[in-house]
């Protein structure tokens, strides 16, 4: 993307400006840029660029919220209606488990990957586990995120892999966030990789996405 | 020296006999009486009784009568789901963004919903303890209420969308905690400790946190302070170390800190605040007694010349934990004096 133009949504989009990025966004449309173009070079620059500021000394989930309910938005009206998104990376299975209602980490996850390229598959919170193995069963995803806030869902957390494995999904990558399951090693979890934020995340998808290739 | 004495020399920066160890026992106290914890956080005599019982099991220097975080967002109209085995959590916020504020009752602790429960617990934990013992009430600070009575992402939305909301808001919060607050204090507290997980620099930034949320903090400790509360507590969960220098200027007398900072830098940026933690709340289930004791023992070497430290996890110690990990705690500072 050249158009000088996707600063300025990218700068509207950082604001958290939801107007002014899809103001933006129509702009750049309007100019004659594709939609496509408009995620890789507006959407995802805005994301990467979110994720160097939010370092651990300076995470706070109000920027990113912001963030990610501009980026919403704009992808909201580039596609309507559900219309398939753009160069998707993999596809990403999220969920706070069962006995845990919060959902704020999970759905700021949902917002980054989305943000990123990643199609979403949302198994909301208090979700079962076999309502989590039987999705992963059909999505057939890349990686399963577990987020949680509480610590009686460790011992869930810990079933996740064995019983992906059952379904003979073991090469599904088992990944786990949220203030109580950060404090755990991936190995006390049974899991792949354990993270300190969503952009963590992030950052080992995308690594474990090259290493693929 | 009893624990109530070592807790007043420490807070003055005296040397007491040993360091006190605050363990943050709420829900486990349950667990270790074989108590149901969805019935242990709705009766009050129960909730007495537990603590006794764990204050006797374990010997540290406080008792808390902390049912969840949600006994405020509940008295003011938040649905909550009851769980065995697990604390209550909001699963329908009281406001939506956007409604009529302007006629919010305050809740009254006499009577809305378990308000009454945790009261009657201070009452009987301050007769059985009375000058003896700690007895800790609880309130949420004003920013997390707020969260849980609109929910997180629309509290943050209308910090952006309508700060004029979000500040009537506060205000209505802040009634309530201190209203609360203070008849904990006259029902016995010596102080209510006031947990304010959601104004983490994990949630919001510091300058926010310094601009909309700190003159409610200290609005709530300066009206503690006034009904007679014996110190001002506060735990702000998470990498909290930004906003640690801004307690002083909200009153705050014992700063908890959690994991994320070290004990040097607590010290450095808190040098005449009193503060307590730093265990890692998941150890007390999953490490073993060796490394508590490990841990505790770092600690309390760290702050040996410094004083003014209370022995205590970086946030509570869960229910499920290995009561072994809650001894080793104590012991430590035991064999640390």
């Amino acid at each position: 993307m050249t158009n000088p133009r996707i600063k300025n949504l990218i700068a509207a989009l950082l604001k958290g400006d939801c107007p002014e990025s899809v103001a933006q966004s129509r702009k750049l449309i309007e100019g004659g840029a594709a939609p496509e173009e408009i995620v890789v070079g507006g959407v995802e620059a805005a994301m990467t660029a979110l994720d160097s500021k939010c370092t651990l000394e300076q995470f706070n989930l109000l920027e990113i919220m912001l963030a990610g309910r501009a980026v919403t938005e704009v992808m909201k009206d580039l596609f309507p209606d559900g219309e398939k998104l753009p160069s998707v990376k993999g596809k990403i299975l999220v969920a706070s488990l069962e006995g845990d209602i919060h959902d704020l980490g999970k759905n700021i996850l949902k917002m980054v990957l989305t943000g990123k390229g990643y199609a979403v598959v949302d198994c909301g919170k208090d979700c079962p586990l076999e309502k989590l193995i039987d999705t992963a069963g059909m999505e057939q995803p890349a990686a399963v995120a577990v987020s949680g806030l509480i610590t009686p869902v460790i011992p869930l957390v810990r079933q996740v892999r064995p019983q992906l494995g059952q379904r003979g999904l073991a090469r599904v990558k088992v990944l786990a966030g949220g203030a109580a399951l950060k404090q755990s090693s991936a190995a006390q979890l049974n899991v792949d990789y354990v993270a300190e934020s969503a952009f963590d995340i992030l950052h080992y998808l995308d690594g474990s996405m090259e290493a693929q290739r | 020296m009893n624990s109530l004495e070592r807790i007043v020399e420490t807070l003055n920066f005296s040397r007491p006999d040993r360091v006190p160890v605050i363990a943050q026992v709420f829900g486990h106290a349950a667990s270790v009486a074989g108590v149901p914890l969805n019935e242990y956080v709705r009766d009050g005599q129960l909730l007495a009784r537990c603590q006794l019982e764990a204050l006797s099991r374990y010997g540290y220097d406080a008792v808390f009568s902390m049912m969840d975080a949600s006994v405020e967002a509940e008295a003011a109209g938040c649905e909550l789901t009851y769980r065995e085995g697990q604390y209550p959590a909001v699963s329908r916020h009281a406001l939506a963004a956007g409604g009529d504020w302007d006629a919010l009752e305050v809740p009254d602790p006499g009577s809305a919903g378990r308000m009454p429960e945790m009261l009657k617990a201070l009452q009987l934990m301050r007769r059985e303890l009375d000058g003896e013992v700690l007895v800790v009430g609880c309130v949420m600070g004003p920013f997390t209420l707020a969260a849980q009575l609109l929910g997180m992402e629309a509290l943050l939305f209308l910090s952006v969308d309508d700060p004029a909301g979000l500040e009537q808001l506060l205000g209505y919060a802040t009634a309530v905690v201190t209203r609360f607050g203070r008849e904990q204090i006259a029902a016995g507290a010596h102080l209510p400790i006031v947990f304010d997980p959601a104004s983490s620099p994990a949630v919001i930034p510091p300058d926010f946190f310094r601009a909309q949320v700190l003159p409610f903090l200290s609005r709530v400790f300066g009206d503690f302070k006034a009904a007679g509360a014996a110190a001002n507590w506060l735990h702000v969960a998470g990498p909290a170390a930004p906003v640690l220098p801004d307690f002083t200027d909200a009153g705050v007398d014992i700063a908890n800190f959690d994991y994320y900072i070290n004990a040097d830098e607590a010290a450095r940026l808190l040098p005449r605040v009193c503060l307590n933690g730093n265990i890692k709340s998941v150890a007390f289930v999953e490490a073993g007694a060796g490394e508590i004791g490990q841990k505790a023992g770092a600690l309390l070497e760290a702050f040996d010349s410094r004083g003014g430290f209370m022995l205590s996890s970086g946030c509570e110690i869960p229910p499920e934990s290995r009561p072994e990990n809650v001894a080793a705690l104590v012991r430590a500072a035991r064999a640390g004096s």
